[in-house]
């Protein structure tokens, strides 16, 4: 045994870098997204509690802002990219079928649908779904492939 | 126990050290958190 490790230490050696660097991989540079919180020194927690329970109910806030009328059947948002079949089966079920409800999203908006897309979190960002919406509720092709490529 | 088997046993186990190295060093299952967090 200890010839065979004396005569194979380089080997070895390698196979220990090899589950270090592993290890780095999974432990460092998997976990680059952090959350930054911006200090907020002017809101104590009771002002940000009071502020909670003054704001209007989530549901009442969703049943302020109508989504636009979607007309029958709706758009193809497969067309947008970052947005797959089993995406746009989540959407419907939301209620979002054409691309000018999309387009029409605006921040608040953005982190609700968000919320509720699972392991699919931080796509609309990412892919910016509402400018893809827009270009392609507008019909501008050409823009939209100037930008997000082809179509 | 045939050589190869051996070797690959030894690589196996040096494999295993340095995740665990790793694990030490950077910390598994623990979630930075920086002093705003």
């Amino acid at each position: 045994m200890a010839e065979l490790v004396q005569e194979n230490w380089l080997l070895l050696v390698l196979a220990l870098l090899v589950g270090v660097v592993v290890a780095w991989w999974v432990f460092v540079a998997s976990r680059r997204t952090r959350v930054e919180i911006a200090p907020r020194d002017e809101d104590t927690p009771a002002q940000r509690n009071q502020a909670l329970i003054d704001a209007t109910p989530a549901a009442a806030k969703v049943a302020a802002t109508p989504a636009p009328v979607a007309p029958a059947g709706g758009d193809d948002l497969g067309r947008i990219k970052g947005l797959g079949p089993k995406l746009v089966e989540q959407l419907r079920g939301l209620g979002v079928t054409t691309f000018a409800q999309i387009a029409a999203w605006d921040d608040a908006e953005i982190d609700r649908i968000d919320a509720g897309l699972g392991r699919f979190q931080g796509r609309i960002r990412r892919d910016d779904w509402p400018a893809q919406a827009a270009l392609l509720a507008a019909g501008e092709t050409a823009g939209y492939e100037a930008r997000f490529g082809k179509l | 126990m045939p050589i190869w088997l051996e070797l690959f046993v030894l690589m196996l186990v040096a494999y295993a050290a340095g995740l665990a190295i790793g694990w030490a060093i950077w910390g598994g299952g623990t979630v930075e958190k920086d002093a705003n967090g």
